[in-house]
């Protein structure tokens, strides 16, 4: 039996779930896009009192706003450090549970776009990408990253970076 | 026990993770991404703070091994809560919090301005305060009153524009010197004639003695300097240098020991990036000698942003029996000096 503590924070939402194989023992989260930094150590706080020590880390790498994407990562990061216990990152968008045989979720990027992927058979067949809206057919918004599938994604993949899609906003002095 | 804390500040482009036992430096380790922003000119934010998250597990890892101690030894974290750029900060915060709820220990969130002074205390056994500091980098000028570094700083005065090491930067950009400017003036100025041109010493008039003396301005000494280039055919780049430099250690000097003579402070620590620059410490030196004044500067490695400085304010913070920040606590991009800790 493994205990997980799952951290997001690619959305607006901070969000941490305690989950025990496929149990959830705790799950919260805080609306609150510049929220992330205070949000996070309050809920882990929170989620520490009703569980036995975490046996990993399970954390969403985005896409996502980057400043608040950087949060949840940082901490898990660091925790597993601590706790001299692993973390796994986790593509965000494949992380929202969607009870589908084919579908496209989004969330939203900021800067009128949106990142988002697609899905057929469970499996992500297109994506992550970072696109206008009207570029990406009949996406499914307004969903948050589910712990429990957070959790159980971390069996088959581990992504090492964060998912940034966007480079950073810059222009070298030569070219001004 | 002396207490072993962990420092680590990441307010601007210097991933940095400072180690201390009591007022003992077991390790100061800095990642910089300053190379990244050479090219542009100056910090861009997000490559800094992309930065900060891919170095943070390096260097926490091998300030452990500098400090031959583990995770596990570590009393308290200590972590820059601000001022500084919010998105970097924020890994630093982040970071620091889950270091400490993942060992169950305290976490300090510390001023930046207040560390940088605090730094001092590393290489001097006698308590340093009551001091007047001045505190000048790249993104500060400040001179501050320090009666008890744990809890009690007093703005005296701030740049009302610029920051000295901004000055710097930009000056060296017109040279074309490079980036980051403060050393690439520093060693182009060597050669120079610092009385060649007589720049502009910023609110040094009588009337600004009188309503503020502890205030800087270095826009207009940026101006004349570009006029002054713009207007001579044939420049001897190293005069300029050296004449601007100059300009700029007169005035940040006049005031700090203006600042002990009217406080009755015999003290000076000069502290942040500009402190390591060679022509300050030399004149300083000189000034503080002659007027009785006992000078501290930090060694220049101790200048420039460093985790070290954090773990010291936080060493000290724990020494004199300070409470730990309560609850969660966010970084705060425009932290006033007055708050030593949140």
């Amino acid at each position: 039996m493994t205990i997980s503590l799952a951290i997001d924070t690619s959305t607006s939402r901070t969000i941490v779930g305690i989950i025990d194989e496929q149990r959830v023992i705790f799950e919260k989260f805080h609306e609150g896009a510049t929220d992330h930094g205070r949000a996070l150590s309050q809920l882990v706080a929170e989620a520490l009192k009703v569980s036995a020590p975490p046996q990993q880390v399970v954390v969403g790498m985005g896409p996502g706003p980057f400043t608040g994407l950087r949060v949840g990562i940082s901490f898990a990061h660091t925790f597993a450090l601590a706790r001299t216990i692993p973390v796994i990152g986790i593509c965000s968008l494949d992380a929202i549970a969607i009870d589908q045989n084919e579908y496209t979720v989004a969330t939203d990027a900021r800067r009128k776009e949106i990142y988002w992927a697609r899905y057929r058979n469970g499996v992500r067949v297109e994506g992550p990408a970072v696109s206008k809206p009207a570029d990406v057919d009949g996406f499914i918004a307004d969903h948050y990253p589910d712990m429990k599938k957070l959790v159980s994604l971390a069996q088959t993949q581990n992504v090492t970076e964060p998912m940034y899609l966007r480079r950073p906003d810059a222009v070298p002095t030569a070219e001004r | 026990m002396q207490p072993i804390v962990l420092g680590i500040e990441t307010s601007c482009d210097e991933t940095a993770i400072g180690i201390v036992r009591g007022r003992t430096l077991l390790a100061n380790v800095i990642a910089s991404s300053v190379d990244e922003h050479a090219r542009f000119g100056g910090v861009v934010p997000e490559i800094a703070s992309r930065a900060h998250l891919e170095a943070m597990l390096p260097s926490i890892e091998r300030a452990l091994k500098d400090a031959a101690i583990s995770l596990s030894d570590i009393d308290a974290v200590a972590v820059t809560a601000g001022p500084g750029l919010v998105g970097a900060l924020l890994v630093g915060v982040a970071s620091a919090s889950g270091l400490a709820q993942g060992l169950g220990r305290p976490l300090y969130g510390v001023n930046h301005l207040a560390a940088h002074v605090s730094v001092d205390y590393l290489t001097h056994t006698q308590p340093t305060d009551p001091t007047i500091a001045l505190l000048v980098s790249g993104g500060h000028s400040s001179l501050l009153q320090v009666d008890d570094i744990t809890r009690s700083v007093t703005k005296l005065g701030a740049t009302m524009d610029d920051a000295a090491g901004e000055a710097f930067d930009k000056i060296a950009r017109i040279l074309e010197l490079g980036f980051p400017g403060g050393p690439a003036i520093d060693r182009e100025a060597v050669n120079g004639n610092a009385s060649a041109i007589d720049f502009p010493r910023g609110l040094t008039t009588t009337q600004d003695w009188a309503s503020r003396p502890y205030d800087f301005s270095f826009s207009g000494l940026k101006t004349a300097v570009a006029r002054y280039l713009e207007s001579t055919p044939s420049i001897v780049r190293a005069d300029v240098a050296a004449s601007f430099q100059e300009a700029i250690v007169d005035v940040l000097l006049l005031k700090a020991l203006a600042a002990c003579k009217s406080s009755g402070i015999d003290s000076l620590v000069i502290a942040g990036g500009v402190a390591a620059n060679s022509r300050l410490r030399e004149v300083a030196t000189e000034r503080c000698e002659k007027a009785g004044i006992q000078l501290r500067i930090p060694s220049p490695a101790l200048c420039t942003d460093n985790g070290a400085m954090v773990a010291s304010l936080g060493s000290l913070m724990v020494s004199a029996g300070r409470p730990a920040t309560q609850g969660a606590f966010d970084a705060d991009s425009s932290l006033k000096v007055e708050q030593v800790s949140l």
